[in-house]
């Protein structure tokens, strides 16, 4: 079992480490040249240069990888001394822009991102897996129809459609809830109410209509198998049918995909973050983007990669605990 | 000298530009307003879409973070205060007066008031404006207003105070006065002082080219009591400010928060709405889309509407065949449909049509139109007579750089279709919002024309006409002139204007060579855009500011009432 | 097949992709076809459909008809004084503009709609053929060899998937240079959308591989490249098909989401993800030109799912006869 986790997390630290030099080479190849939005309006080639230097632009480009790979790990240092930058480890970067460390500007927004993915995903799961399972074991009346047509329309709107219509309605035409600001729950509680439960709507429709679907094409699928109908059969409690027999099975997929899901929204929500005007990881990345500010460009792809990477080696792992067959195969 | 540097606001999302911009002069007046008394107290908001460049005024310098400078630092001199008669008017701030010039304007002494205190107390003496000066113009923190740079003798090739000591051309004879040696004649020096780049900071302060971006030293009435970029400011009062030593700034609330990083069409929501603590809040322009929304007069009664103070123009780049013509560049500035550019700038409301290179709110400004049509709409007929006797009847292709953001679009494909009726073929060359100042400015990477825009660093012609139009000022990176003027009586007459010692005239000399240059067409002169903007219920004393790209004057602006 | 689905358009989970069975049903087409007959909202959807795609080809022919074109500034139907809002009701629905105009410039929204449309499929049909190609051929490539190519492919999509697509493709695209936009966005999207094609390409191929008649295929002296072809691709049909029909409306769904954040195709090629953008400043006093392209993207996104849900149900109980 030893074994087997540090096998995944050797996988998934390679993964990491390819997918590091890959984004740092795309951006290293196809970004314009950073120094024209530090350097705003005085660009003389001089000036350039001098940026080029304090970047380690200058430097060869493997150079360059291994310098920000062994940041994120001792910290590293721009330009020299008295005027140097001190970026301490990890160091993700160094936003010349606005003159902060990346790792600072994405810890400062980690909470408004953290709190839309908690808020959104017990919404999700709730409403997925009920709605999912609802619907299999109703398969055919009305209700399953209901779901059903809910569970569609959540995945053909765009997300950001339905933050704006719902921005529209409740807050400018009926007024019932202020524009969204979000602010630390023990500030002011029901401000932080107000300022979230939008977003966390918009993005647990979207994300239960798909687990909806997904549960529920499982639960009826395991439903018609063969065990199922042994342990019927067998005279068993219906609900005990469902829950140790049917549900687990059901749920594993499931269970994975959360995982991705849930890491990939720390990682910011980006559109939902911009439409409604919160500071959160997403809308980092989005600023910067526009500002191609490339060290957080690169930071929080890398952030979200991590994320993504970090919760795989999770799920897996809970899968094995999950699913003994998985266990035996890995061995 | 100062380009419009543009951040894109929002992906996407905003419909507006907010152009960057420095000061500019003349008067202008407030429609509407918010006018009434304002009470010292409370805590006045203010709405933004993003946040200010720098926090350093060694770094930072346009139009909005100008304006929210002056709530924490000081200088020698500054503007008048937005609810003056004319608020471009330069007044004595740290110093005396205007400052004492020896004969020929080459060495300008000033002398310090009592009374002036950093946060924590200790006075401001003249070391430490000379340290503020020198600091500044360490090459990796000089990307703020060049003022310093351009005067100062020796300026040129000094590294900053933390490579290469002090700079000899600062005298700081004794704690009260401060002598500045230039490297030419300068009768404005008194305007130039009042650039950021001249804010004093404590000489044994500890203060590094980064220390001030995230810790500033105010000399102002009020302190950055709490910063997250990209999220909020706060300032709440400086105690050691002295309101008697301080002419202009009145500093009427007790604090100041600043909520960055919204949308515009929700501020634009918010501030018409005007629940809450938006009663006590201001915000920038406001979007084409909310005009139709303000029209009521409770919402009129809040809105102020000015100039900005900038021109957008469009190049016309002098080295490309056939713009090498004058009358090809002539006929184009007859052929071109303004009233159309107007309305997709966003309506008359919005913006002037403009005819002069200079804007109004230029000091000696002259208002002429040397290539008049009908409502502005456009005279193609002439314009195809004129391309007839440079020998192009047929027309030409024209390729025209432009960003992709809506404003710039909707402009670029106005000139599109007016210049089309000309039989000019214009191709409209898309750029990267990232990369296009950056293109625009090299010779060797722009097309035929591109639209642009420029606003003065005070109001006179001497810091608008010479960076677009001298022929030194052709550089290889970062140009300004993207005409690539180069006229050899445009450029004496401009160096005749720079030495002549009243201003006044000088100011009319610019006036008149604004007309000439545009005799020989370099450039079409577009539009002035206006600043309209609504103001919470509660606001009181709320002025625009000509200086400051028309935005609200931060420093006389406060509440009508405060209730707990 | 994005899963995960990050903020894109929402995804539909193979749930139950049950194995394929050997040899299904006599005539398996005629019975799906005449099940998707009698379905009436697949009829509806199939029915919105063909209107897309009619509009798509037809719009440079209704450009000629009516003479309006999708970038033409109609200035007399907006009121500058107003910032540029439509003029009439309705956002400026008239018998010259059928949908209205777009504030501040006039062009006509009907047009824009047509041509967006165009935009939209073309973008999506192509990233679909090609992810569905690049996905048929690695899935078959890995399921069936197995061993070290099955190891360096699964390894390959593994890295792939692990990106956060939405993110790396808004970087990618915002850095590359103005080029021919839609090309770039259909190679972007490929490029990380593929994996989730041939994950189950090659489940599928894995199973198949040891069918009987693969078996007796082999027995009887066939290559590799011939069982390949004649024994399993053919069974693999259904999938694609499913795979393919579900591709296509979350391709429409990105290319609108990233023309919405300003990164997709460059104005002013209309596109329906970049109308809802422009139109957002403006919903409150004009909400039509915000509705419109909001609901052509909603149903024709629906549509699509919805004809990609019953083809795939169709070919569960195909095989679980």
């Amino acid at each position: 079992m030893l074994f087997y986790i540090l096998k995944r997390v050797a996988a998934g630290a390679i993964v990491l480490f390819l997918i590091t030099v890959f984004t740092y080479t795309v951006f290293f190849v196809l970004s314009p040249d950073p120094a024209y939005m530090i350097c705003g309006k005085t660009c003389t080639p001089d000036r350039i240069a001098d940026i080029h230097e304090k970047l380690g632009l200058d430097k060869p480009f493997w150079e360059q990888i291994w310098i920000f790979i062994s940041g994120l790990f001792v910290g590293r240092e721009y330009g020299e001394g008295v005027n140097a930058v001190h970026c301490t480890a990890p160091c993700l970067g160094y936003s010349f822009q606005t003159s902060q460390s990346v790792f600072e500007m994405i810890v400062q927004r980690l909470p408004v991102s953290a709190t839309l993915a908690v808020g959104a995903a017990v919404l999700w799961l709730l409403a997925g897996i009920g709605g999912g399972l609802i619907g299999a074991v109703k398969k055919g009346t009305w209700w399953d129809r209901g779901i059903m047509v809910v569970a569609l329309s959540g995945i053909s709107l765009p997300n950001y459609f339905v933050a704006l219509a719902l921005q529209y309605i409740l807050v400018v035409k009926l007024k019932w809830l202020p524009f969204p600001t979000a602010v630390p729950f023990a500030d002011d509680p029901l401000q932080w109410f107000q300022a979230y439960i939008m977003p966390w709507f918009v993005l647990a429709f979207m994300y239960a209509a798909m687990y909806t679907r997904l549960v529920r094409a499982n639960v009826i699928d395991t439903l018609g198998q063969g065990f199922i109908r042994t342990a019927r059969a067998k005279g068993l409690d219906p609900n005990i049918v469902m829950g140790k027999h049917a549900l687990r099975p059901a749920l594993t997929p499931a269970l994975t995909l959360f995982g991705m899901d849930f890491a990939a929204l720390l990682g910011g929500a980006l559109i939902t973050e911009t439409v409604f005007g919160l500071n959160g990881v997403g809308k980092l990345t989005a600023d910067s983007i526009t500002q191609n500010d490339q060290p957080v460009i690169m930071a929080v792809t890398l952030l979200a990669a991590a994320l993504v990477v970090v919760a795989n080696i999770v799920v897996d792992l809970l899968y094995s605990v999950l699913d003994p067959r998985v266990r035996v195969k890995a061995q | 000298m100062m380009k419009k540097r543009n951040v894109v606001l929002g992906l996407g999302l905003a419909a507006a530009l907010a152009l960057t911009g420095c000061s500019s002069g003349g008067g202008s007046a407030d429609g509407g307003g918010s006018s009434g008394e304002a009470v010292k107290g409370g805590t006045l908001h203010v709405l933004a879409t993003t946040d200010f460049s720098h926090l350093d005024p060694a770094q930072g310098w346009d139009g909005g973070v100008n304006n929210f400078y002056r709530l924490i630092y000081r200088q020698l001199t500054t503007f008048a205060g937005g609810d003056t008669d004319d608020p471009t008017e330069i007044v004595p701030d740290l110093a005396t007066d205007l400052g004492t010039p020896n004969e020929d304007n080459t060495e300008w002494t000033f002398t310090l008031k009592d009374d002036i205190f950093f946060q924590d107390g200790t006075e401001i003496t003249s070391e430490d404006v000379r340290f503020g000066v020198e600091r500044s113009l360490d090459p990796d923190i000089a990307v703020g207003s060049p003022y310093a740079k351009i005067l100062l003798e020796g300026a040129d090739d000094y590294e900053g105070v933390y490579k290469d000591g002090h700079l000899d051309s600062i005298e700081t004879p004794d704690d009260k006065t401060i002598v500045f040696h230039l490297n030419q004649p300068y009768a404005d020096f008194g305007s130039a002082v009042a650039q950021p780049v001249y804010t004093p900071f404590p000489v044994d302060g500890d203060v590094t080219t980064t220390s001030i971006d995230k810790q500033p030293i105010s000399s102002g009435p009020y302190v950055v009591s709490e910063y997250k970029p990209g999220s909020t400011i706060v300032l709440e009062r400086n105690e050691y400010w002295e309101p008697d030593s301080d002419e202009v700034r009145k500093a009427y609330p007790d604090s100041f928060v600043w909520t960055l990083g919204l949308d515009n069409s929700t501020i634009d929501e918010r501030m018409i709405a005007d629940q809450g603590d938006d009663k006590n809040a201001i915000s920038g322009i406001i979007l084409a889309s909310s005009l139709s929304r303000i029209q009521e007069p409770s919402i009129q009664e809040r809105t102020l509407e000015g100039l900005k103070g900038c021109t957008t123009y469009l190049a016309l780049n002098t080295t490309k065949e056939p713009l090498n013509d004058l009358k090809v560049r002539q006929a184009i500035s007859y052929a071109i449909d303004k009233k159309s550019v107007q309305t997709a700038t966003g309506g008359p409301a919005l913006t002037d049509i403009a005819n002069t290179m200079l804007p109004p709110t230029v000091k000696g400004h002259q208002d002429f139109d040397l290539y008049p049509s009908e409502n502005s709409e456009g005279d193609p007929e002439k314009a195809k007579e004129l391309l007839k006797e440079a020998g192009y009847e047929d027309g030409f292709e024209l390729s025209l750089d432009m960003r992709a953001v809506p404003v710039t679009q909707a402009q670029a494909e106005s000139i599109q279709e007016s210049l089309a009726k000309a039989n000019i073929d214009v191709k409209l060359n898309v750029v990267d919002t990232a990369k296009y100042w950056q293109i625009i400015g090299t010779p060797s990477q722009q097309t035929d024309a591109a639209i642009a825009g420029w606003c003065p660093d005070w109001p006179t012609g001497a810091t608008f006409l010479p960076p677009l139009f001298e022929g030194s000022q052709i550089f290889d990176q970062g140009n300004s002139n993207i005409a690539q003027f180069d006229n050899e009586e445009v450029n004496e007459r401009m160096a005749e204007i720079r030495k002549m010692t009243d201003v006044d005239e000088a100011n009319k000399a610019w006036g008149e060579l604004d007309k000439q240059i545009l005799e020989s067409a370099p450039a079409v002169p577009l539009t002035w855009e206006k600043a309209v903007t609504v103001t919470g219920s509660n606001i009181a004393n709320a002025h625009l500011h000509e200086g400051y790209s028309g935005g609200i004057d931060y420093t006389v602006v406060g509440l009508k009432s405060v209730d707990e | 097949m994005s899963a995960p689905a990050s903020e894109l358009a929402g995804g539909t989970r193979k749930g139950a992709l049950s194995t394929l069975d050997s040899g299904s049903a006599p005539n398996p087409v005629k019975r799906v076809v005449a099940a998707l007959r009698s379905t009436p909202s697949v009829v509806v959807s199939f029915g919105w459909i063909i209107f897309i795609v009619v509009l798509a080809l037809a719009a440079p022919l209704l450009e000629q008809i009516t003479g309006i074109s999708p970038y033409a500034y109609h200035e007399n139907a907006i009121d500058p004084a107003l910032g540029g809002l439509p003029l009439g009701q309705w956002g400026g629905v008239s018998a010259e503009h059928w949908f209205g105009v777009e504030p501040g410039s006039g062009r006509d929204i009907f047009m824009r709609i047509a041509y967006g449309a165009q935009v939209s499929l073309t973008i999506a049909v192509a990233a679909t053929i090609v992810t569905t190609t690049l996905g048929v051929v690695f899935g078959m490539l890995a399921g069936f060899f197995g061993g070290v190519l099955d190891q360096l492919v699964s390894r390959l999509m593994d890295f792939l998937m692990a990106f956060p697509a939405l993110i790396f493709m808004i970087a990618l695209l915002s850095a590359l240079p103005a080029g021919n936009r839609p090309l770039l966005l259909v190679i972007v999207l490929s490029i990380f959308a593929w994996p989730y094609t041939a994950r189950v390409v090659r489940g599928q191929t894995m199973s198949l591989r040891n069918g009987e008649f693969v078996e007796s295929a082999r027995a009887s002296g066939a290559s590799p490249a011939r069982i390949a072809f004649k024994e399993i691709l053919p069974n693999l049909r259904g999938t694609i098909i499913v795979l393919s029909t579900l591709s296509v409306p979350q391709y429409i769904g990105t290319e609108a989401a990233l023309s919405f954040l300003g990164v997709g195709v460059i104005p002013p090629t209309p596109s329906w993800g970049q109308m809802i953008a422009s139109s957002v400043a403006w919903y409150a006093v004009d909400p039509m030109y915000f509705v419109i392209p909001g609901l052509f993207l909603f149903f024709t996104v629906l549509s699509f799912t919805v004809v990609g849900d019953h083809l795939q149900r169709q070919l569960d109980e195909g095989d679980a006869a």
